[in-house]
């Protein structure tokens, strides 16, 4: 009997055995909710009968799969031609249990914990068993994100793992692909402002039987991107991956026995439960801790050229968190007062939250290898549905999901850094992290002739967060990958055709601070050997999307440069001067001197385009973010400013302006702080501040006033009317803390602004014979 | 002729942090190894010290000896160190004019490099190291040359005058110059190289300049710059160093030319061009020492474990060859060297053992006690658990003997310290906790090997696994248990096989070059032959290179064996192979495809056949060519057969050992008394100063006639 055979005879007579026990998949994650919620331990787990009476030998498994999973995802890498896939890292391979929850995890994006098991569940409740049917060797592929994925570049290629005939558990790889065939080019793109322009979307659908791709999918899925090249070797990346994961199950099955596999495999996530539990504990302070991210949205701008006119509106996202901990150990996140979803690629499936912030967590608090689905249970989760980041309608695009994700993260990170502050752990507070951008992404015919896109990832290597007892690192991580890395400059020219022209620290990107953030850095690229050539810029330009601690000042916050008409082709002919290194001082702008004086440049704060044309020896400014800082700049060792003057980490202006330094600069341009002075200067900016201070009664007052008057911008009172669109709670609270009068409301409509979508809205639930699945409190 | 027949011919040095070890070897085979204080400031003295003392074994002197050698090779970890510590030249870096910040920032993966995975993911432990060339002595030119070769911006020639004066001013004592895309043409550098040359000549000084594409032309300009500054920075110093080895050596009457282990497994000259390669020596002789065996052995395939107090290094030898990786990191620092592949994992002999507060799962490492031994030695001041404690505890290992009985090691101590960190937590007796960890540990390493192995394609039934190192026969029945290795070997001599090993190594230079070939899966016969030609012509220039280095040792070019390779991927693709070619030049079509299957056969070993991507074209990124002249190697003893039962003096008694949760008495033997033919049961233990090799109950093993012990599973 072939496989499709078997598949037909299971659609007609007992699909529902695939676990061998009689249940369908659905009615056995029923059993496994009811007995978790029932007991508050993952599937009534109360002991841990197999660790608990054999410690030794549940750790060998433990050990024999977590290293089997690393090994696959260092091996399959090795396939990939993408730099995202094999320089950056930018894959994960993930084993689940029967029912999508994950037991273990390779290192790798983390935040796929729970992106492929949401795809799971999304097949169980939906019944995938009983049509397209679940069988051995076939391969599902997912990148949904209207059912848990985090943006559609993340391609998620999924195996069911069987033993004797029986579904054990699945196996799911995911590689962020280099192009997705959205509107526009890029894994991540701005053009569009709706899923039905994010690119190809798949739906768990099966695409491979018997171990092998099936051609109908092959065909289409190639031509649906503008990167086939790419494509074709992430997947047999990601397939190679599972495969190796799915053979090292069978082994261990073969050695220890099916019984001890399983019992591992429930009882591994009740054990990750209880260490996050334990780690909260051990670390933090319980208590209410309060915080709030930010970022801009500016769609008004005639750069950002979109199809619908009710997306020209500029924005801005609003992350309000309230972080209880309890002193039991656990623990609530809630963002009750998130703004809603808008017409853009920033917004995020509630799963990409619950699931992506362990990519976050396990830098900080959990760095361990023992990351599963135990920690989200640990959890409560409050994602106000219709909020950015838990949709309430089947249209939203995600592309960008991240554009607020690692803010409002970043938001948590604080909220960590304080608990642990709180409980003496100084080495372990960050003052946040950077908002990981710019995204250099692109597109046209490259320096090979063909058809390509661009989207380069030296955004994971932004600067961090100070910490409490030292300076953030300097270009080095980002939130959602702790193992950054800018890549060679000669790997990142094979993939696009632009020529760098600088690579260097970018000067006071790094939040000041006694502790100041590590600084981003900028890299100069012109445009060389390519045709039709489009870029685009993406980040936050006119906000601060992360703030510094306890004084410390957030980083910057970012702007573009790109020229056109350089004139460089004549000038490099002639040997006269180039914009060559770093843009050290934008207030004082030093490229457009070597450039034609008739250049066409545009240097603003608009760090959100579209798609522009770019010709051969135009250029563009990649600037990667820095991080913010820690405590009273003035508290700062006047020797680490003289050594950020040294090096460039610091514009002399705001060493004096910030830091209040006072200095000496010598004939070959090396800086001196003068000590003593600098104490003198800083007990004056001291006064300076005390006589400008007002009493903070006095001061809510005048603010008071400002609301009740509306004085604020309009992005400012969109934002707020949004969240009180969606929470009466959190509009309630507001007044009460600003004690406004009962009848004070602020709703969209009086705003004159596009209010497309603010009151009708339909969910991807109402869609007929559509199960979600809802993880979280909403 | 007594003097004749038992002249000793071969020396191996293995110069560590703290020991400096010297291996002599006899024309009978016979063998000795001396120790002596590692002596930083003068490593010549610390050697002849150590050859003192091995050779003291025979009653014979150095004078005596030296003259009668054939052949030395030194590996070292004096380069390393220089590097770790930083104490090299004052190098300046000349670059492209808008990069002079990229050598100090680093990559980024430079912050976590060398990390245990749980720290790699734990943000604020990482960390970037001081450069070796502060951005203070670092001058930009204007210049770039694109991907594909072609000079965009020419090299503006005032400016490296300029560059050069500068950087003279700064103090440099060395320069060196990287220019982006060097690799792909070379035109610019060496255009900078020359001029920087003249304008120190008109100067009137004399400094070395280094270009990175006379090195290390490859791809990736943070490995090609990283070590191309090595070069300039701890290489001349460590080739001062050497050249004060190899005279004192000559003081002595030595009459062979001091030769050097290097990264890609062969040796060099001490007076070779390329010095960078020795950055890291000592562990690679395990692995030519391994080869050299498997050879006498007749096993073509050997998986080379050598476990120390703080990791555990594997790898392969397949078909009679190593791997070589060509972007390794060392010291923090990505490279552009070739490497002998091997992998690491930070667990050994003497790795802390700990319980996760949270999880309460047993830890091991990644931090080590090191020569500190564990809280068995009342004199370590440690109080955290080592393996070795679980290893004292459970009668593997002699407490009166340590290291010859140079420590004494206290059995209650260590109960009562893993009684209270491990076994009580747990709910396990002592004995129960200690041989967790134990099993723990083995599981991770026969785990790790079985990956390894598995990972390159092969199945470990097609392999012998070679077991040394100082802790390496403690292990070798625990972490090759099960695996179904085809034969497991531990050499008598495992402490100082790194020595040993060196000893074996071919005189033997490789180069390197990128090339950029890319062909379509059904080219004509005519692109096929065109990129046979490009690639011939690479190895014809790289022949030439090889050949130089030899005629400065006095070899005449026809006495030189050369052995092309090349690195092919799939179109696109970012990560190579290494193949050793199948032609020994290539003209036609038909080598072309013998060319492309010999890629295809081990791509569909390593990754699977299903990720085999012919469709994509065919693309050489690199051209190989290694030259190797005959040298003498150490002989191996052959005993006479002494037959099965092991001679009485042999027997030392018997010792409680614990394992399986119950205690058993294991016979002890004394591993020099042994003779070959000798063969014994399990439980036992088999001691000797340097190493003492374990065969459980369950296991078996027999001494052959090169006193090598064969460990046998019986069921």
């Amino acid at each position: 009997m072939n496989m499709q055979d078997k598949n037909f005879a299971g659609m007609a007579t007992n699909y529902g055995d695939l676990l061998g026990n009689g249940l369908t998949l659905k009615q056995f994650r029923d059993g496994i909710i009811e007995r978790t919620e029932a007991t508050g331990h993952y599937n009534g787990l109360e002991k841990l009968a197999f660790r608990d009476s054999d410690p030794i030998g549940y750790e060998k498994l433990f050990s024999k799969l977590r290293g089997g999973l690393v090994h696959a995802r260092e091996t399959a890498k090795k396939i990939a031609a993408s730099p995202i896939v094999e320089q950056e890292g930018e894959l994960c391979f993930t084993l689940y249990n029967a029912v999508g929850d994950c037991v273990l995890t390779s290192t790798g994006i983390i935040i796929h914990v729970g992106t492929m098991g949401a795809a799971i569940k999304y097949m169980i409740e939906n019944n995938w068993e009983g049509n397209p049917g679940i069988n051995p060797g076939d391969m599902f592929t997912n990148n949904d994100c209207a059912i848990g994925n985090v943006h559609p570049c993340d391609i998620a290629t999924i195996v069911p793992i069987f033993w004797e005939g029986k579904l054990i558990g699945w196996v799911g790889g995911v590689t962020h692909v280099i192009d997705t065939g959205a509107v526009t080019p890029g894994s991540m793109s701005t053009g569009q402002v709706q899923r039905f322009g994010d690119g190809y979307m798949i739906t768990c659908r099966k695409t491979g039987v018997n171990d092998t791709p099936l051609r109908d999918w092959l065909h289409e899925s190639q031509r649906s991107v503008r990167t086939p090249k790419y494509w074709i070797l992430d997947e047999r990346t990601r397939i190679a991956g599972c495969h190796m994961i799915r053979d090292l199950v069978e082994e261990v099955i073969r050695a220890d026995g099916l019984e001890a596999y399983e019992k591992f495999a429930y009882e591994v996530i009740e054990e990750g439960r209880r260490g996050l539990i334990s780690r909260i504990k051990a670390m933090t302070l319980p208590g209410k801790y309060r915080k709030v991210s930010f970022v801009d949205v500016p769609y008004k701008h005639p750069d950002v050229q979109v199809s619908s006119a009710f997306a020209k509106l500029d924005s801005i996202m609003h992350s309000p968190c309230e972080m209880t901990i309890r002193g039991d150990g656990s623990w609530k996140l809630d963002f009750e007062g998130a703004s809603r979803w808008g017409w853009h690629t920033f917004n995020a499936h509630q799963v990409a939250f619950t699931s992506g912030i362990w990519v976050m967590m396990c830098q900080t608090l959990v760095p361990t290898q023992r990351i599963n689905d135990g920690a989200y249970l640990a959890t409560d989760f409050h994602l106000p549905k219709g909020a950015w980041c838990n949709p309430d309608d089947r249209r939203t695009g995600h592309a960008y999901a991240w554009h607020f994700l690692v803010s409002g993260w970043a938001a948590l990170w604080r909220g960590l850094g304080q608990a642990y502050f709180s409980r003496g752990y100084l080495e372990e507070v960050n003052a946040g992290n950077a908002n990981t951008s710019n995204w250099l992404q692109g597109g046209g015919i490259n320096q090979e002739g063909e058809i390509h896109a661009v989207n380069s990832f030296e955004a994971s290597s932004c600067g961090t967060g100070a910490c409490a007892v030292k300076d953030g690192l300097n270009h080095a991580a980002a939130i959602w990958n702790p193992e950054g890395d800018m890549g060679d400059i000669e790997i990142w020219e094979m993939a696009e055709p632009l020529l760098y022209l600088g690579r260097n620290v970018k000067a006071n990107s790094g939040g000041y601070g006694k502790y100041r953030g590590g600084c981003g850095f900028e890299t100069l690229r012109m445009v060389w050997n390519a045709q039709d050539w489009t870029m685009f810029f993406m980040g936050n330009g006119f906000m601060n999307s992360d703030w510094g601690m306890m004084g410390g000042y957030p980083s910057a916050t970012g702007y573009r440069f790109e020229a056109h008409k350089t004139g460089l082709k004549e000038r490099i002919a002639i040997g006269d001067s180039l914009p060559l290194g770093a843009d050290l001082d934008p207030t004082h702008p030093d490229y457009e001197r070597h450039i034609d004086a008739t250049a066409h440049v545009k240097r603003d704060k608009q760090c959100i385009t579209t798609e522009d044309c770019y010709e051969n020896h135009d250029l563009y400014l990649n600037y990667l973010r820095g991080g913010p800082g820690f405590g009273d700049p003035l508290d700062r060792e006047p020797k680490a400013i003289e050594d950020d003057l040294n090096q460039k980490f610091l514009l002399p202006d705001y060493a004096g302006k910030v830091y209040g330094a006072i200095f000496t600069i010598d004939a070959k341009g090396v800086f001196t702080v003068d000590a003593a002075k600098t104490q003198a200067r800083r007990a004056e900016i001291r006064n300076e501040r005390v006589a400008r201070a007002v009493p903070t009664r006095e001061w809510m007052k005048e603010e008071r006033q400002r609301i009740l008057d509306k004085h604020a911008s309009v992005q400012v009172r969109h934002m707020f009317a949004t969240s009180f669109g969606l929470s009466e709670k959190f509009k309630s609270d507001f007044k009460s803390f600003w004690d406004l009068p009962v009848d004070w409301d602020l709703r969209e409509e009086e705003l004159g602004v596009p209010s497309y979508g603010s009151k009708h809205r339909m969910d991807l639930s109402l869609l007929p014979d559509v199960h979600t699945v809802v993880q979280v409190e909403e | 002729m007594e003097t004749h027949t038992n002249s000793v011919q071969v020396m191996g040095i293995d110069a560590g942090g703290t020991m400096t070890d010297t291996f002599f070897v006899r024309a009978d085979g016979r063998f000795v190894v001396g120790k002596a204080q590692s002596n930083p400031a003068d490593e010549s003295l610390a050697i002849y010290n150590s050859s003192v003392d091995a050779l003291a074994h025979w009653s014979r002197g150095v004078d005596d000896v030296y003259p009668e050698l054939v052949t030395c090779v030194y590996s070292g970890t004096a380069m390393l160190n220089r590097i770790l510590m930083r104490k090299g030249l004052r190098v300046g870096l000349i670059c492209n004019r808008g990069f002079e910040q990229i050598h100090s920032m680093g990559r980024a993966l430079q912050s976590y490099l060398g990390y245990a995975l749980e720290d790699r993911i734990h943000l604020n432990t990482h960390r970037y190291d001081e450069p070796l060339v502060p951005v203070s002595r670092t001058r930009g030119v204007t210049e770039r040359t694109d991907v594909q070769g072609k000079v965009v911006i020419p090299l503006r020639e005032d400016e490296v005058r300029q560059a050069t004066r500068e950087l003279l001013e700064e103090g440099a004592q060395a320069i060196v110059i990287c220019l982006l895309q060097s690799h792909k043409n070379e035109t610019s550098e060496q255009q900078a190289r020359d001029i920087a040359k003249a304008e120190l000549a008109k100067l009137g000084v004399e400094i070395p300049v280094f270009a990175s594409v006379d090195y290390y032309p490859s791809r990736k300009e943070s490995h090609r710059m990283n070590t191309t500054i090595l070069e300039a920075y701890g290489a001349e110093p460590s080739r001062q160093t050497l050249k004060l080895v190899n005279d004192r050596f000559k003081k002595h009457g030595a009459k062979f030319d001091l030769r050097v282990m290097a990264t890609h497994g062969g040796t060099i000259s001490w007076k070779a061009k390329e010095l960078a390669r020795t950055i890291v020596s000592g562990p690679i002789g395990g692995v030519i020492g391994s080869k050299l065996l498997g050879e006498a052995l007749g096993d073509e395939n050997i998986a080379c474990s050598d476990i120390g107090g703080t990791s555990f290094d594997v790898a392969l030898i397949t078909k009679g060859s190593f791997a070589i990786k060509s972007d390794p990191d060392m010291a923090r620092l990505v490279l552009s060297l070739p490497l002998v592949a091997m992998d690491s994992v930070g667990a050994g002999a003497g790795s802390f053992v700990r319980l996760d507060p949270y999880s309460k799962s047993i830890k091991l490492g990644p931090d080590s006690a090191g020569y500190r031994v564990g809280t068995c030695w009342p004199d370590s001041g440690l109080d955290t658990v080592t393996v070795s404690d679980c290893h004292v505890v459970l009668g593997y290992l002699n407490p009166d003997n340590f290291l010859g009985g140079a420590i004494k090691l206290d059995v209650e101590r260590a109960r009562q310290h893993i009684k209270a960190q491990i076994a009580d937590p747990l709910g396990l007796s002592v004995e129960d906790a200690a041989a967790g960890v134990i099993e723990l540990l083995d599981l991770t390493l026969s785990e790790y090997l079985r990956a390894n192995i598995s990972a390159k394609g092969y199945n470990p039934a097609e392999f012998t696994c070679f077991s040394y190192g100082g802790a390496g026969p403690v292990h070798t029945y625990g972490y090759t248990e099960g695996v179904g290795f085809k034969d497991v070997v531990v050499p008598a001599w495992a402490a100082g096989f790194s020595a040993f090993g060196c000893a074996c190594a071919d005189f033997e230079y490789r180069y390197d070059k990128s090339v950029d070939l890319g062909v379509a899966q059904f080219a004509s016969d005519d692109q096929k032959a065109a990129a046979c030609k490009t690639l011939q012509e690479a190895w014809a220039e790289l022949a030439l290179k090889v050949i130089d280095e030899f005629v400065i040792n006095g070899f005449k070019p026809e006495d030189v064996m050369l052995i092309p390779g090349y690195k092919m991927q799939y179109m696109g693709q970012l990560n190579d192979l290494e193949i050793v070619s199948p032609v020994t030049s290539a003209q036609t079509a038909a080598d072309w495809d013998q060319i492309v299957e010999a890629f295809e056969n081990t791509y569909g070993r390593v990754y699977a056949s299903s990720a085999r991507s012919p469709e994509l074209g065919f693309s050489i990124t690199g051209a190989i060519l290694r030259g190797t002249v005959a040298t003498q190697k150490p002989v191996l003893p052959e005993d006479p057969d002494a037959g099965p039962t092991p001679p009485a003096e042999a027997k030392l008694g018997a010792r409680p050992f614990y394992r399986h949760k119950k205690w058993v008495d294991a016979t002890l033997w004394k591993m020099e008394a042994l003779k070959a033919g000798n063969h014994i049961v399990g439980p036992s233990i088999i001691e000797s100063d340097a190493t003492t090799f374990v065969v459980p109950d369950g296991f078996e093993t027999t001494i052959d006639k090169h006193r090598l012990f064969h460990l046998k599973e019986v069921k």
